[in-house]
């Protein structure tokens, strides 16, 4: 596993390729709440701006608004920050997008504590929790640039409410340029047979960088990048778990309603393996450096490495 | 020939009595329901359905209707009666208005014929029509979306976020109707949240504003034909309207919101309506 320095965020690399995917097809609107320059919208406005709604500081009625345009079925995308999205805007969300069903696309950036210099009240730490409990909600989160080039057309041409969770910053890019991505599908991004890491987005490097420490202990562990968030890959989950009967989730993102806490509530029910999870523990996070504020919150490749060490303990106790 | 605006009305007239009628008949069959703010939109819900409005009941998703958007969706006996009534949906439906494995639900949803999108959660209604009426602005299609909504809705912020947004995109393709019954759930609109000069609100926010009579069908009539002549600004239309229009014991009357009559008071209702009490 090759690691290089991502030279976008995964949110530039989201709008710049929709401009592109706009250019062939011509049926979408996008809808923005006054962060167009943040979001990279702005470059769908100068190419298509005939299909470009600035909607101002008011997302509740942004989702709303969109919800009527696509209430005869034309697909909109609405673009946020996360923490609008899924909480000012919860209620548009789930009762004039997810119930009818619509055509409703999220670009919803700052996911997690990836915006941490920004402060709690930029960091989308309970957005997932919030958007994946919606009936018709399907979740994705892009890890690195090709990731991302490859959601909007996967949003676009997936049925009803798509939401997909963008980052702040740069980090690395992992995939080439053939990989596939689907809804509920999975990657396998290292092999290995002691231990299970799921994780997604900007933790997934975290968890690279613990199984190669841990493999310098003897340790192989197996990191699956679980994009696809809901629904999530139930098979390659259970096959991983063949070969390593324990596992881990890291991701960023309140442990509470996480991946980590569905991932337990399955596995208790049809599999029970030594388990634990990674991620802000029932607190709020503060602002900082990134990877000062994932090492404090305990997200930080150093804590999972503790914690698959602790799992294999158990498995082999 | 055409016919007169009072033909028109003394039509309107007739049919606003069968849609109160049926109004009470739902909410009487499924002991259950919201009343009051039904019959005070019941006759400009009429005149839209019946009369202004460009629909299709055989094709209820036709691209160039014109939309009608019941922001006060728990008002929602009034539109599922002339829809009904129009021949969305079979009258037989109305049998079953809230009941458990039916189409008719408490509050309307997008799936049922003839409803546009989903509502009762308050303020939402006019975000919704601002979207259809963008997608009409986007498509060059000429139909209009109507939005009735409460005066006490409009406590809600979000009526005024989709306000600016209708004027900054110059939405005279979209006209509210505030359905000002002055009553609300825990009293006079005043006590609950005066909202003041509700008309000069709207014109501040860009609207071009009226003021009609929202139980004269030739008012209602005379003023909606007036509203299609704005251009480039969004529409207001402030109804003066009486909750529990045409019963009354039920006029003006705050309990009677989201209450059920007994078998004795839907039947002194339906006397009263029809003229025969």
């Amino acid at each position: 596993m090759t690691l290089t320095k991502a030279s976008k965020p995964t949110r530039q690399a989201f709008s710049q390729q929709m401009v592109e995917y706009a250019n062939e097809n011509k049926d979408f609107a996008v809808f923005e709440a006054d962060i167009g320059g943040s979001t990279y919208t702005n470059l769908f406005n100068a190419a298509h701006p005939d299909r470009y709604f600035q909607m101002g500081i008011a997302e509740g009625n942004m989702v709303t608004a969109a919800s009527g345009m696509a209430a005869d079925g034309r697909p909109v995308l609405v673009s946020s920050y996360g923490v609008f999205l899924t909480m000012r805007a919860l209620e548009s969300v789930r009762t004039f997008v997810c119930y009818p069903n619509l055509n409703v696309k999220f670009l919803s950036s700052h996911g997690g504590v990836t915006a941490a210099i920004d402060g709690v009240t930029h960091q989308a730490t309970e957005d997932l929790g919030n958007i994946t409990t919606l009936p018709n909600m399907k979740a994705l989160v892009p890890a690195d640039t090709q990731a991302a080039m490859a959601m909007p057309q996967l949003a676009m041409e997936t049925p009803g409410p798509v939401f997909v969770r963008l980052m702040r910053d740069p980090l690395f890019d992992i995939y080439g340029e053939d990989e596939e991505f689907v809804i509920g599908g999975s990657k396998v991004v290292r092999e290995g047979t002691d231990v299970t890491i799921v994780s997604y987005g900007d933790i997934l490097f975290q968890a690279i960088e613990a199984a190669e420490a841990l493999a310098e202990k003897g340790i192989s562990a197996e990191v699956l990048d679980f994009y696809s968030v809901k629904p999530w890959d139930e098979a390659a989950l259970m096959a991983s778990l063949d070969k390593t009967g324990c596992l881990v989730v890291a991701e960023n993102h309140q442990k509470r309603n996480g991946l980590g806490y569905e991932l337990s509530n399955f596995l208790l029910r049809n599999r029970p393996v030594p388990f634990d999870n990674l991620g802000l523990d029932d607190t709020f996070a503060e602002s900082g450096d990134y990877s000062k504020v994932i090492e404090k919150y305990g997200m930080s490749a150093s804590h999972i490495i503790t914690s698959c060490e602790s799992v294999i303990a158990k498995k082999e106790g | 020939m055409s016919k007169s605006i009072k033909e028109r009305a003394e039509y309107l007239e007739d049919k606003s009595i069968e849609v109160r009628c049926t109004i009470l008949d739902m909410i009487h069959k499924a002991n259950s329901g919201h009343p009051g703010g039904s019959l005070s939109a019941a006759d400009i819900m009429t005149a839209l359905h019946f009369d202004l409005a460009n629909t299709r009941p055989e094709e209820p998703r036709w691209a160039d209707r014109d939309r009608i958007v019941l922001s006060k969706g728990h008002a929602c006996p009034v539109i599922y009666a002339c829809l009904a009534m129009r021949g969305y949906f079979p009258m037989e439906e109305l049998n079953h208005l809230r009941e458990f494995e039916h189409m008719l639900q408490g509050h309307p949803i997008h799936k049922t014929p003839g409803i546009e999108q989903t509502t009762g959660s308050l303020g939402h209604g006019l975000s919704i029509g601002l979207g259809i009426a963008l997608e009409g602005k986007m498509t060059g299609k000429d139909f209009y979306t109507y939005v009735i909504l409460g005066d006490g809705e409009i406590n809600e912020g979000q009526v005024w976020e989709a306000a600016m947004a209708a004027s900054k995109f110059k939405c005279d393709n979209l006209v509210a109707i505030v359905d000002r019954n002055n009553l609300q759930m825990d009293g006079t609109a005043d006590e609950v949240m005066p909202m003041g000069d509700i008309a000069a609100k709207w014109r501040s926010f860009g609207f071009e504003t009226f003021e009609m009579d929202g139980h004269d069908m030739v008012d209602i009539l005379t003023t909606l034909e007036k509203a299609k002549l704005v251009k480039g600004k969004p529409i207001a239309i402030v109804a003066d309207t009486v909750k529990g229009k045409g019963v009354s014991y039920m006029e003006n009357v705050c309990g009677w919101h989201g209450k059920c009559p007994s078998d004795d008071e839907y039947t002194c209702a339906l006397q009263e309506i029809k003229g025969e009490a």
